[in-house]
């Protein structure tokens, strides 16, 4: 072959390359989101003068042209390999896979946050709860049975717990950490798995004395699941199956949600045949909801400040309580709790996993 | 902008050169000018303004010393010109460092004025002094102002370089041809020039970052870090440098290179004729040779080469690291012209240690934030501060990066352009080259996209100059 045939070549692919996808880049509309990520992907910005001057327009722009590249997931996915298969990186943005398992590295353990996190547990106790008893639980993340052990930076979770535990003198410690296994965990996901977690809802009911027996059926989920670090990963990680726990106590409690002012059950089936299936419990993302279990008599009370872990243990915790407070002090600042929550000495529980611990500025 | 970004690559450069072919051969330097301004003016509209009055003074400057060549008015033109070309310079990048200074010596508070950069002035600033004292010399001025205007903002080279001396490329700017050979070779050096800066150099920036953010370093990681940022940053600035050349190929230019690599050197002295060869060179000719260079007294010399290399130091940027990382290279210069070069020679492999070991110290002490900081780093990289030997953390990090500092490391000589360059020599591997280099070419370029679109670690670390 000629140099000049090697030339053309080269211009054609080249050139065709970057002709084509600049041509692209202008016929495409805008997607509005990225299912894989779960997030609103950026959209063309408003130009003007003043944000073309500030330069704000030009930076916008730059997110809008990498969020609505051709392709997008198809070039992530080519990034990703890349990364794990041709430079033998151990993780593509923090994620990394082990034995069919993904997560991310979390590191290094934020002793700052901690101190946050107990800080505002400590004004919720003193504005709230000083009539209550208090209960206190340290959920591990996935990291805590998979990172050390296969060589990856991890947090020294014994610290994490010791720093928390020394900074909540006022709470009752419930270690949950020895019923925990990998296997709890969803394998592309950050949660874990509430048909796994009957022991750890066992546990922390008998610790704050409530008898939380029951019994349960275990049902399926439709749609497959693929977890967050499918999306985060671009690899093609296999779908799982996402089971719930059913029973005739949680088919006749209510869910008060306070931001809708609307009732509903304890599991979302519209949610779980949305983007995020593990939204099936409790709805997800919710600041404030009150569950009301009209087959207990006891009367027992009890308020559970926690993170998207709790969604899934929340409800096995139900049988032993009349009304259970879910506070979600990530999306409702714990100022303001009290003008929608009575507060009247009934137990409280802060169940919050390392994760939300270790980057605590979220907590409000 | 900068040319590894998806806005240059997909929105900017296609439409540009679709324009720039279009466009008739009297306007291909219009538009080369107008792409330029927009290029320049993408993210800070605002400095515009300053590069617009250099290089109008760079203009008016050059014609009246052609003018008035040979008399005294010449040689005063010259001087007003230098001056307002370094004093814009110093206004924008030194003057907090000179209030700063002043504050610290005097005890005094004046306030600073906090001046954000304007890009790439550094590097327009020497273009335009090069044009004026070359007119002064001798050479034509440029009549034509958007000639000359395209030549000093032209947006290949403008904001990281080569130092494009107006001589080199007076004849293309008015006369030029295109031709596919030379597009294609510009295509080729653009992309390897993007490889290098997207997959090799921004992977070990990260690596340099994680160092930076982790709160259990250990000597291992000390090391691991200067190796990676020793490595970064010459794929950085290289990588950029290959795709500002390849560019200048695609418009018809031929640009000076500005590496050749310089790792492989056995003495500092040949470390500095192979690293950033533009700036060296313009340092020789426009400030150490006019200085007398060495044919002077013994301790003039050394005075020039303070002189100078106290100059490349500061010209890197405003702070005393930056300084004392010239100063260290103007001492090691002296003492291998004095006794070391001989010996060197005849050192073998250990010339390559001290070499590197050298640059990578030099390096820390760059990227350091202040001069107090590099003494910490460099004292942990040989057992101070009481870091372990090893952590885990810095072991896992040497497994993920492990393979691209091998890659990096080889990408440093010249084995893999030799390699290719005996498999050429054959027919056979002159066949398998002709399909396979386009294709990898094009596998490169996916792959680079890949990394863009997916990343959002994309700074470029000669921005600052």
């Amino acid at each position: 072959m000629k140099e000049r045939t090697k030339n053309i070549i080269t211009l054609l692919l080249i050139g065709g390359m970057i002709f084509g996808l600049a041509l692209w880049c202008v016929l495409k509309p805008a997607d509005d989101t990225s299912e894989a990520e779960r997030r609103p992907l950026a959209q063309m910005p408003e130009i003007s003068i003043d944000t073309l001057l500030s330069g704000k327009f030009t930076s916008d722009f730059e997110e809008y042209t990498a969020d609505q590249f051709p392709l997008r997931e198809g070039f992530r996915s080519i990034k990703a390999y890349a990364a794990y298969y041709l430079l033998r990186q151990g993780d593509n943005n923090g994620v990394y896979i082990e034995d069919g398992f993904a997560s991310k590295i979390e590191y290094p353990l934020n002793e700052d946050s901690l101190d946050r996190a107990a800080a505002v547990f400590k004004k919720v106790y003193d504005k709230y709860l000083a009539e209550s008893s208090v209960y206190f639980s340290i959920i591990p993340d996935k990291n805590a049975f998979m990172a050390k052990q296969n060589g990856y930076p991890a947090l020294d979770y014994d610290r994490l717990t010791d720093i928390m535990r020394e900074n909540t003198p006022f709470m009752e410690y419930i270690p949950i950490d020895h019923l925990l296994e990998l296997e709890d965990y969803y394998r592309t996901d950050t949660h874990w798995r509430q048909e796994k977690i009957l022991d750890v809802a066992s546990c922390i009911g008998e610790a704050m004395g409530a008898d939380i027996s029951g019994e349960y059926t275990q049902a399926v989920v439709d749609k497959p699941f693929y977890g967050v670090y499918c999306g985060q990963a671009a690899l093609p990680l296999p779908a799982e199956t996402m089971y719930y726990l059913m029973s005739d106590t949680l088919a006749d409690c209510r869910v008060y949600d306070h931001e809708t002012g609307k009732y509903m059950g304890v599991y979302d089936m519209e949610k779980a045949a949305g983007h995020d299936s593990y939204e099936i419990f409790l709805s997800g993302s919710k600041s404030l909801l009150t569950i009301e279990n009209p087959n207990c008599n006891t009367g027992k009370e009890l308020i559970v400040f926690r993170d998207s872990f709790g969604g899934s243990v929340i409800p096995l915790m139900l049988e032993g309580y009349s009304t259970v407070t879910v506070a979600d002090i990530r999306y409702i600042s714990s100022d303001v709790l009290g003008r929608f929550v009575d507060f009247h000495g009934q137990d409280a529980l802060f169940l919050y996993s390392t994760l939300v611990l270790n980057n605590s500025v979220t907590l409000k | 902008m900068v040319f590894s970004g998806i806005p240059f690559l997909y929105y900017f450069l296609p439409w540009m050169l679709l324009t720039y072919f279009i466009a008739p051969k009297s306007l291909k330097n219009a538009v080369l000018l107008l792409a330029s301004l927009i290029f320049y003016g993408w993210g800070e509209p605002k400095y515009l303004i300053f590069m617009v009055l250099a290089i109008l003074q760079g203009y008016f400057f050059g014609l009246l010393i052609e003018k008035h060549r040979n008399t005294g008015r010449s040689r005063l033109y010259l001087t007003a010109s230098v001056v307002l070309s370094l004093g814009l310079l110093c206004y924008c990048k030194y003057a907090d460092f000179f209030i700063a200074n002043f504050n610290a010596v005097t005890g005094l508070s004046l306030p600073l004025l906090n001046i954000a950069l304007p890009i790439g002035i550094s590097f327009y600033t020497f273009q335009i002094i090069s044009y004026t004292v070359d007119v002064y010399r001798g050479m034509a001025a440029q009549r034509n102002l958007v000639d000359l205007a395209a030549y000093i903002a032209m947006f290949p080279q403008l904001i990281a370089g080569p130092i494009v001396r107006y001589s080199d490329i007076a004849d293309s700017l008015v006369n030029r041809s295109h031709t596919i050979s030379a597009a294609a070779e510009g295509a080729r050096r653009f992309v390897l020039g993007l490889g290098k800066k997207v997959l090799i150099a921004n992977t070990l920036g990260e690596l340099c970052g994680l160092f930076k953010a982790s709160d259990e370093k250990s000597v291992l990681f000390f090391w691991l870090y200067a190796a990676a940022y020793t490595m970064h940053i010459y794929f950085d600035f290289s990588g950029y440098s290959d795709m500002a050349i390849g560019l200048g190929r695609v418009l018809g230019f031929r640009f000076m290179e500005n590496f050749n690599y310089p790792y492989i050197s056995g003495s500092i002295t040949e470390f500095w004729r192979r690293w950033h060869i533009s700036l060296g060179s313009w340092f020789r000719d426009y400030l150490y040779i006019p200085l007398g260079g060495n044919r002077v007294t013994k301790w003039r010399w050394y005075l020039n080469i303070f002189i100078v290399w106290m100059s490349t130091g500061l010209w890197h940027g405003a702070a005393w690291n930056f300084a004392m990382w010239g100063l260290m290279f103007a001492l090691l210069l002296v003492i291998e012209k004095q006794w070391l070069l001989k010996p060197l020679e005849k050192a073998g492999p250990v010339k390559h240690i001290y070499v590197m070991l050298t640059v990578m110290l030099s390096f820390v002490l760059f990227d350091a934030v202040n001069i107090s900081d590099a003494a910490a780093t460099v004292a942990a990289l040989f057992g101070g501060g009481n870091y372990p030997a090893v952590s885990p953390e810095a072991l896992y990090y040497l497994r993920s990066y492990g393979l691209i500092l091998i890659i990096a490391a080889i990408g440093c000589t010249p084995l893999a352009a030799k390699a290719v360059k005996a498999i050429g020599q054959k027919e056979t591997g002159k066949k398998v080259l002709s399909v396979a280099e386009p294709v990898f070419l094009a596998l490169l370029l996916m792959v680079c996209t890949a990394y863009l679109v997916d990343g959002s670690f994309n700074p470029f670390l000669y921005f600052r100059f």
